[in-house]
């Protein structure tokens, strides 16, 4: 492709302007952008990078510690059983008593189960503040919650579509040591551990207005399973709050009803648990857990950073004799009476601590990268076991100690260790001079172990008072090696590297000065040329358009609008379409098309609007079909009978209006066989329709031939085309007049894509190619609307992209991850590859809103002049465009990245701006990449045509 | 200073005009707009914001309401007392006074109310206005009050002319005082209510964040102040004219 660039512009010399000479700024522009966006991704988006190693039983022996002797693993097992309930989006009022609070609310005290436990029996149950880190969403905190670590927003490593753990993690260490799990409930569990659970009862999770298919799930395995002996984990994952926050908020009636419900099914759970709890019954030695993954604020939000978002709650239970007291050095419960004037023991944790500590509690090796340390409160729950062996010279309370400090010392092991891989292997790792700060601070820590208090534990005859404080020292330089490294880690993964952000901001803003000097270049060189321009409407239109891209801009910097960015974009389409009425009832003429146009825009908003209740509707990661059709097609049969025909009728109606197109006299050899070829593909997607659908069995194809071959048949042929296309360029000159030639360009290239893309959008897609045919059909004719001499060429260009906006939004996608429709990637083909997926989902996602506008813009020239003046004049123009095409994209884009930057502490950064900032970021590259092909294949090094009537003649 | 001076001109203005009209009542016919004087033009405007404050005063008094609690009712009950005050006082300065009577003014202006209803309802629907079954008669009142303030006093004076609608709502290029009183408080509504949509995406969970309360509240504001300015854009008018008698 180079080579072809550079022989093209020594071909070009001499001449005024080859055709490099149109290219080099759409270049610049693209490499400009990449530079500014790389930077500020790097500050901007934390990355992690994940580590492949996992622990293993025998690595204890490389550390300093002592490992327990007794064929377990790390550490000595104090508790055979885990009961793990997640309760989702369990805000942390929700189970402590409402005495705690300023306020009584009426969702408090609605789980006074686990408040009396923890009350009557202060020793061996636990009610803790567990403080999540952001970001707060299910996904991201099970994947914490089982990791140790903290997940970022790019956890580098990240399998495309198929979010399974690579990482290692709690689950995974159970099941490598040949501990059975048991999950019921939430199936993103099912997700993140496909292969790992000895029974699983998932249930969806995508619909959150269905508040009970998933509780109801649970509950009817959760008791039964209490009794099997087959599992040492049992995980049940509710999700009904979660939902009924969503859908009604917290203080709403449904949300008390499910906590009531929680209430009575916990009562049942610690009920069977006390009764099998005697001596050689299963639950002899079993801890429960009753914790939430995030909280929520009232409106049953969650994602962010805010206090009510990142503090839950966890309850721990154990049904053996307790320890007698936790040393009150580790002890950092608070007393609050409740109601009863009983006191309940409220401690608080860090949920990045909970892993590890489970895995302690539980004899495992921690997960490779488990930065949280051991929690005593949570960890002296299970003490009591250790009696047995202790010598009757300690107190249990020593002994407890003992145990401790040595399973900090593992801990302490095990996170340098990750500190070290981590530093070594990671692109990006900590820097320098953190990482000796660290380093000096655990070998102190390890050097008071070896030499001080290893003897020591070994001597235990000694004096124990002497022990006890050397211990507490021990523990207490472990506690500040562990906090140091959880510092290092929040700050490396949770905040943004300003400077960079900075002087990638600077870039951006570089560009758009190059942008806009580009443009009024060409603008002047245009003027030059055309002598009869300075027409008020221009100067009003390009008014018009600033105000229009200005307000588009300025809406990012709210959350509010874009969340609701379909509709801000709908309405300013058509804002626009009500001024081209204006102009054109001034005119008096084009009145149909502009009436048509709003008609258009008021069609676009129904489907924008059906897509964003939709988004309202689903938190799922991964859901195969998205496409409003089958929304709308729910419900009565003739509706779903419709469905089913009328993409299919439209897309005839397409196929017959390309070859009526292609009749014409001015449709070469090339561009014809071309255009035949997308018919081809079009009835190929009928067929493949057909054969998908149920409802016309009797199919002539088998189902396996329609499904996969051919979408790859159709995907083969677009490729050809294109290749087709783009040498049958190089060795055909063209006897045409430059303008048809463009039309004829183009009309096939978008009539190339244009199969791949319907077929990619499902059965709405015909609907939506239809749409933007007309949509485009009425732009282009509202170029003319001021007659030869007012091309308003900046609005009908800021029209452009505001539609192609829309249409972004109308085939039912938004800027969100999970607005991006995994199924489409996996249409003609059933296993994953990743560049191939990747590829047909950005074909699918930006298809209609990037390929074909971009492609298509040459129409907007061609229709602009109904003479021809000459290739020199038509290529300024069309550069001029796609310059202001790219300056459109790369303005919106900019206010989104300077949006992001000032709004980067807002709780709703992850779950709102940074998906945000991706699609747009990637929307700029695509929308440059493409602008630089399509120059690459418009600007076309043929000779000037010999009848050119000089411009503006 | 300045004003007070413009003032008395304008009156001054008004009288000779006011002498002068018997003799050339044959120009005045031929003459496109019929002009209004300064003092015309703002007790008409005067009266205008006296019957908007009125009908809000009164709905919120005497039927204990308003556009947060009873947007629909609100809206209806403004539309309905500022209407024939519209009615009634553009229907004195209608074009052609010869062939149309003073009761066909009024006639139009009242046939000027269900298709300016319609059109602003379209425009509603296809700017975004919610079409659910329960915001159905709140986008119609809306749209009602939205006719009073913009087709209505259009009607009134310039009938069924083409081509002086088009001049003013597509070309804003309105001639004379009383195209000014129609063209500038139209506008001043239509882009307040574009405005007023702004607020609405807003997460602040305020009760006037529906629609069309905000979009109202735009309206009114918006044709308060183009009220203003229409009196300032008469003035001016009247100054230049003034200036080129001389």
């Amino acid at each position: 492709m180079k080579q072809t660039e550079t022989t093209s512009s020594s071909a070009a010399e001499g001449r005024k302007r080859g055709k490099w000479g149109y290219i080099w700024p759409l270049w610049t522009t693209l490499l400009l952008h990449l530079l500014a966006i790389l930077l500020f991704t790097a500050g901007f988006l934390l990355t992690r990078t994940e580590l492949p190693y996992h622990s293993q039983c025998s690595d204890v022996s490389r550390s300093p510690c002592f490992s327990s002797n007794n064929g377990s693993c790390w550490t000595k097992p104090a508790v055979n059983r885990v009961v793990l309930i997640v309760l989702d989006a369990l805000r942390f009022d929700f189970v402590v008593p409402s005495t705690f609070f300023a306020e009584a609310k009426p969702w408090m005290d609605k789980l006074p189960v686990l408040k009396n436990a923890a009350s009557t029996r202060p020793l061996s149950a636990r009610i803790f503040k567990a403080i999540a880190d952001p970001p707060t969403t299910s996904l991201q905190r099970l994947k914490g919650l089982t990791t140790g670590g903290l997940p970022t927003f790019v956890d580098v490593g990240n399998s495309f579509g198929a979010p399974a753990i690579v990482e290692d993690n709690f689950i995974n260490q159970l099941v490598q040591n040949g501990k059975k799990v048991v999950m019921m409930g939430d199936d993103t569990w099912t997700q993140l551990f496909p292969h790992h659970f000895e029974r699983s009862y998932p249930y969806p999770s995508f619909n959150v207005k269905d508040l009970h298919t998933v509780d109801n799930g649970c509950i009817d395995h959760l008791l039964p399973s209490l009794y099997e002996e087959d599992w040492d984990v049992l995980i049940a994952h509710f999700l009904g709050v979660d939902h009924a926050g969503h859908i009604f908020g917290v203080d709403s009636t449904p949300m008390i009803e499910k906590l009531e419900q929680y209430n009575t099914i916990l009562e049942r759970v610690i009920e069977v648990l006390e009764n099998q709890s005697g001596s050689g019954s299963s639950h002899e030695n079993t801890l429960l857990v009753v914790m939430g993954d995030h909280g929520q604020t009232l409106n049953g939000d969650h994602g962010g950073g805010s206090a009510e978002e990142v503090e839950t709650a966890l309850f721990a239970m154990s049904f053996k004799k307790p320890l007698s007291s936790v040393p009150p050095e580790f002890d950092s419960c608070s007393i609050h009476q409740d109601l009863d004037a009983m006191n309940v023991c409220i401690s608080s944790m860090q949920q990045l601590d909970f892993a590890v500590t489970v895995s302690a509690l539980l004899g495992i090796p921690f997960p490779y990268g488990s930065i949280g340390h051991i929690n005593p409160e949570l960890y002296a729950l299970g003490a009591d076991s250790w009696n047995s062996d202790a010598s009757q010279k300690l107190s249990e309370s020593d002994v407890w100690m003992q145990n401790y400090a040595n399973a900090l010392c593992i801990n302490s092991w095990q996170v340098k260790r990750y500190v070290d891989a981590y530093s070594a292997s990671s692109a990006v790792g900590f820097s320098r001079d953190e990482f000796s700060r660290i380093a000096s601070i655990y070998a102190q820590a390890e050097n008071h172990w070896s030499h001080f208090t290893k003897k020591l534990l070994l001597d235990r005859q000694n004096n124990s008072n002497i022990s006890v404080s050397a211990l507490k020292e021990q523990i207490d330089a472990y506690f500040k090696f562990l906090t140091a490294v959880t510092e290092l880690a929040r700050s490396k993964w949770t905040e943004f590297d300003l400077n960079m952000m900075g002087i990638g901001i600077g870039i951006m803003l570089i560009s758009l000065i190059f942008q806009v000097f580009t443009v009024l270049r060409t603008t002047k060189e245009h003027d030059g040329t055309l002598s009869s321009s300075g027409d008020s409407w221009i100067v009003n239109g390009s008014i018009l358009t600033i105000f229009l891209l200005g307000i588009r801009a300025f809406s990012f910097l709210s959350n509010s609008y874009i969340l609701e960015e379909g509709k801000v974009a709908n309405f300013l389409l058509s804002t626009s379409g009500v001024l081209t009425l204006r102009q054109s009832v001034i005119k008096g003429k084009l009145l149909i098309e502009s009436i048509g146009f709003l008609i258009l825009s008021t069609f676009c908003r129904f489907a924008i609007e059906v897509g964003l209740s939709k988004q309202a509707a689903t938190s799922a990661f991964m859901k195969d079909y998205t496409s409003w059709i089958i929304n709308i097609a729910s419900g009565l049969p003739v509706w779903d009978y419709a469905a089913e025909v009328v993409p299919i009728a439209v897309l005839i109606l397409l196929a017959a209006w390309l070859y009526k197109a292609s009749s014409g006299s001015f449709f070469d050899w090339p561009w014809k066989y071309v255009i035949l070829g997308t018919i081809l593909s079009y009835m190929l997607i009928i067929a493949h329709w057909i054969t998908d659908s149920n409802r016309f069995d009797g199919a002539l194809i088998p189902q396996s031939v329609g499904r996969t071959y051919i979408p790859r048949i159709i995907y083969a042929i677009a490729l050809g085309q294109l290749l087709f296309l783009t040498f049958g360029q190089l060795f055909k000159k063209s006897n045409l007049d430059c303008k048809t030639d463009l039309v004829a360009k183009t009309t096939s290239m978008l009539s190339a894509w244009s199969s791949t893309v319907i077929l990619l959008s499902g059965k709405q897609g015909p609907m939506v190619a239809f749409a933007s045919i007309f949509g485009g059909c009425f732009i282009m004719k509202f170029v003319n609307i001021e007659g030869k001499d007012g091309p308003q060429r900046s609005f009908s260009i800021m029209q452009w992209s505001l539609f192609a906006t829309c249409l972004f939004f109308c085939s039912g996608h938004w800027c969100a991850f999970d607005g991006l429709r995994y199924g489409a990637a996996f249409i003609g083909f059933e296993e994953f590859v990743l560049v191939r997926q990747a590829i047909l989902l950005t074909i699918d996602t930006f298809g209609f809103s990037i390929i074909l506008p971009v492609f298509g813009l040459p129409f907007l020239v061609a229709s602009m002049y109904q003479t021809n003046l000459g290739k020199h004049f038509i290529f300024t123009q069309l550069s001029q465009m796609y310059t202001t095409y790219g300056l459109i994209t790369a303005i919106t884009t900019t206010f989104t990245i300077l949006c992001v930057t000032i709004q980067r502490r807002h709780l709703m950064v992850w779950g709102l701006f940074a998906p945000k900032f991706v699609f747009d970021v990637f929307n700029l590259i695509l929308t440059d990449v493409f602008i630089c092909l399509a120059s690459i294949y418009y600007f076309d090094q043929g000779r000037e045509d010999p009848e050119v009537k000089s411009p503006g003649g | 200073m300045d004003s007070h001076f413009s003032f008395f001109n304008s009156i001054q203005n008004f009288k000779l005009q006011r002498s002068s009209s018997m003799e050339s009542r044959k120009a005045a016919i031929v003459e496109a707009s019929p002009s209004i004087s300064v003092p015309e033009a703002f007790l008409v405007n005067a009266l205008c914001v006296l019957g908007l404050a009125f009908a809000v005063w009164a709905a919120n008094t005497v039927f204990s309401i308003d556009l947060v609690s009873h947007p629909s009712l609100t809206l209806f009950f403004i539309s309905i007392a500022e209407l024939p005050i519209v009615i009634l006082l553009y229907s004195r300065y209608r074009l052609n006074r010869q062939q149309c009577t003073y009761l066909r003014a009024v006639a139009r202006g009242v046939l000027g109310v269900p298709i300016g209803t319609l059109l602003n309802f379209l425009g509603a629907i296809a700017l975004g206005a919610p079409v659910k079954f329960q915001y159905l008669p709140k986008t119609i009142n809306w749209a009602l009050m939205m006719s009073v303030f913009t087709t209505v006093p259009a009607s009134c004076v310039l009938g069924s002319s083409w081509a002086d609608w088009r001049r003013i709502f597509a070309q804003t290029k309105p001639k004379g005082s009383i195209e000014y009183l129609i063209c500038l408080p139209a506008h001043g509504a239509l882009i307040g209510a574009w405005f007023g949509a702004w607020p609405m995406p807003l997460d602040w969970e305020r009760p006037w964040q529906e629609w069309p309360i905000s979009v109202s509240y735009g309206t009114i504001v918006g044709y308060l102040v183009a009220l203003v300015a229409s009196l300032g854009f008469i003035l001016a008018c009247f100054r230049s004219q003034h200036i080129k008698s001389d």
